[in-house]
């Protein structure tokens, strides 16, 4: 019994923290997503049933945001996975000479403030002015491009932007995994022949999966609710609301336009898309299975 | 709501109860939070502002004032601490979307600052909120006289929101050495601008332009606009968009960058900003907010929008009273104090210092009429532009019209949309987001 009072005393602080922070604003987000909670009824909201729900489908915008954000997300999780290992695998390279100033040179997008680097990466988009388009004109005799005033050439920007920005995570990880491979198994594939891309694919991959798997997973749900990149870079789903992913549609309904039904029934169709994606994933990776 | 605290007799919840189940306690915990946490975000407990510890007693006031403007303030709060032994005043700046937004949440669970300074345009959502109190009554008498009657701003009959100054009005900003003489109507406009577009050497493309603006937010395309007879809102607060009006000032708007090619293939506000100060536009179209970074009145002057000559209008943008609104929780026994330093910031001293130093176009009626401000080349054009200006409709549904309108807006000047299917687009988007803002 005392043993059970000690756990219970140890758990506590987190259980309450837990409750405070995660529980209980999403059991009152799922309260306001049955409520007609908006500008014209902030104080005197009430239940109304799924009606926010069916507006949420209804939504003209709702299937193309979806896309987009599904797009979005599986175009910056692969960039990000595999332009972070490939990274890793050169670093690890023992070739490779002054690792520890490469390793800091490489973090450094990971380290700025992202609203900073979103900004930037903005003004590097503007027609006329911008970097990238000077680049393309002078050094590569392309046009320019209208990054930002037509809708995927916007998205495109804001995809490149987020790439840039997400690839050190994954080279992080990938690093750490690559150090906790043991040099004997390579060792033992070059005595039997193995070329290096047979070592990558049958030692380096597998060996990397359990440690890339929760990093992917994390990756996923990061970039799927990732608003601040697209916010950022998009100035609030420009142009015509055509660049928003679901989270930034969410934002601008509830703090924009004051929707907080609404909002609150979409962050809900948002939870239920990123928990079934996770657990899909999660079960065919079989990250929680240990290698060997 | 303070009846949720009630829900659980937390008396008989023992913290730790050794004797129970585990998940019977666990679900008791839950309850028991949930019930504490629902009552404090529902607001049980008073206001943020009161007594402090050492028995001064604190006034807040958020504000969305940024630069110079809020380092004068600071200094205007500092001088009135600095007066009054016994209160202590705090001024706490918010960006504007941010100050509206965390306002309405603050002031709903009876918290939040006892005053909050904006634009008139928040009017209409805090009203709808019930966030501020009605000022007619409460002001005195002699303290209200002092002020024109733009300083008033009323919704559904009554007085929300005390303005210190007119403000969000477009103007035009001409670069003195470029431009002596500023254009009377758009003839000379275009002319001007077509003469002092210089086509750069890099692809052809013109590098100086002689005319820019922000031109993907509908904010600005409004002087436009009204010139052409059009405008956003009826009095029923229906969006009037969908006419010849509108198309004839977006066609207006795509001639001057594709016909004419006197402004920039892109126009967004930090472009359109950096290309003035640095001397790469002649001039440009922005509000007083602006114009201390312009270095007027030595580099840059002020001037009325121009005339059109087709129809004869004038280019009318919108203005905006700003001010001091009380929140609807500062109770009768604390408004005495914050009247008090409402009078202090709104005093004709500081609406004189302001008018001069940050030339902040005043609302004092003794102010308007002192000589600094009637012989300030600055406040005399901003004034003539306000004279030639219309007050923005308070009403909440101009959050849906401005959103409703600038996604097509921006379609059409990225060449997506024509003029005619761009305004019928506006009119469709304004009405749903109106309608969707119903549920």
């Amino acid at each position: 019994m005392k043993h059970r009072i000690f756990l219970a005393l140890m758990l506590s602080p987190a259980l309450l923290l837990v409750l405070a922070v995660v529980l209980f604003p999403f059991c009152y987000n799922v309260v306001l997503s049955f409520s007609n909670a908006n500008l014209f009824h902030i104080r005197d909201w009430q239940i109304i049933g799924p009606q926010q729900y069916a507006a949420v489908a209804r939504e003209p915008l709702f299937w193309n945001i979806l896309g987009k954000t599904l797009l979005w997300t599986v175009l910056n999780v692969s960039f990000h996975v595999v332009i972070g290992v490939f990274l890793a695998v050169l670093l690890h390279q023992k070739f490779v000479r002054g690792k520890s100033a490469w390793r800091v040179l490489l973090i450094l997008p990971w380290a700025l403030p992202q609203y900073i680097t979103a900004l930037t990466w903005r003004g590097m988009f503007n027609f006329e002015y911008g970097a990238v388009n000077l680049f393309l004109k002078n050094f590569l005799g392309m046009p320019a491009i209208e990054w930002l005033t037509r809708p995927w050439e916007a998205f495109g920007a804001a995809v490149l932007t987020n790439i840039w920005l997400g690839f050190p995570f994954m080279m992080v990880v990938a690093l750490g995994g690559l150090q906790s491979i043991p040099d004997d198994l390579y060792e033992a594939a070059e005595i039997d022949g193995a070329s290096a891309w047979q070592q990558f694919r049958h030692i380096t991959l597998p060996m990397l999966r359990p440690v890339m798997a929760p990093a992917i997973t994390l990756g996923i749900v990061w970039t799927f609710n990732n608003v601040n990149v697209m916010w950022l870079v998009t100035n609030g789903g420009e142009p015509a609301d055509q660049t928003h992913i679901l989270v930034s549609y969410v934002y601008k309904a509830a703090f924009t336009m004051y929707r907080f039904g609404w909002a609150a029934a979409l962050s809900m169709v948002i939870f239920a898309i990123l928990f079934t994606i996770s657990q899909i994933f999660l079960k065919q990776t079989k990250a929680e299975h240990r290698v060997g | 709501m303070s009846v949720l605290t009630g829900f659980v007799d937390f008396k008989s919840v023992v913290l730790f109860p050794v004797n129970r189940c585990p998940r019977k306690f666990a679900s008791e915990l839950i309850l028991q939070f949930l019930c504490l946490a629902l009552a404090a975000a529902f607001g049980v407990g008073g206001s943020g502002c009161g007594r402090k510890a050492d028995g001064r007693v604190r006034v807040v006031i958020w504000h969305a004032k940024s630069g110079e403007e809020r380092e004068a303030f600071n200094r205007l709060v500092a001088g009135y601490n600095a007066s009054h032994a016994d209160r202590l005043v705090e001024a706490l700046y918010h960006e504007p979307e941010e100050l509206r937004n965390l306002y309405i949440i603050a002031s709903v669970a009876g918290q939040g600052p006892d005053l909050v300074h904006g634009a008139s345009d928040n009017v209409g959502v805090f009203e709808a909120t019930k966030t501020v109190r009605a000022l007619d009554t409460i002001l005195r008498r002699e303290h209200a006289a002092q002020f024109v009657d733009e300083a008033f701003v009323r919704y559904k009959g009554q007085t929300w929101l005390l303005a210190d100054q007119i403000g969000n009005h477009l103007a035009l900003v001409y670069d003195r050495q470029k431009v002596p003489v500023p254009p009377k109507d758009f003839t000379e406009w275009i002319a001007m601008a077509k003469r002092l577009t210089v086509v750069g050497v890099a692809g052809g493309r013109a590098s100086e332009y002689g005319l820019t603006w922000n031109y993907r937010e509908p904010y600005f395309f409004i002087p436009f606009l009204t010139s052409f007879g059009g405008w956003v809102i009826d009095d029923s607060g229906k969006p009037t968009l969908d006419n010849e009006q509108t198309v004839a000032a977006l066609q207006f708007i795509l001639d001057l960058r594709d016909k004419h090619r006197v402004i920039p293939r892109e126009g967004d506000y930090e472009i359109a900003d950096m290309l003035f100060k640095e001397r790469r536009t002649a001039m440009i179209i922005n509000g007083p907010w602006s114009w201390g970074s312009y270095n007027v009145p030595k580099q840059s002057l002020i001037a009325p929008l121009p005339l059109n000559n087709g129809t004869g209008l004038a280019m009318t943008p919108m203005y905006s009273p700003k001010g001091y609104s009380i929140n609807a929780s500062v109770s009768d026994t604390r408004i005495s104090v914050v009247l008090d330093v409402l009078e202090y910031l709104t005093s004709r001293e500081v609406q004189q210092r302001n008018a001069e130093t940050l030339l902040i176009t005043p609302t004092h009626r003794e102010v308007i009429a002192s000589d600094s401000v009637r012989n300030n080349a600055v406040l005399e054009a901003s004034m003539r532009q306000i004279r030639q200006a219309r007050p923005i409709p308070i009403r909440p549904e101009m959050r849906q019209i401005w959103d409703g309108m600038r996604g097509p807006y921006q379609l059409i000047m990225s060449g997506s949309l024509s003029a005619r299917d761009g305004a019928r687009q506006m009119q469709r988007e304004c009405e749903r987001l109106i309608a969707d803002s119903q549920l």
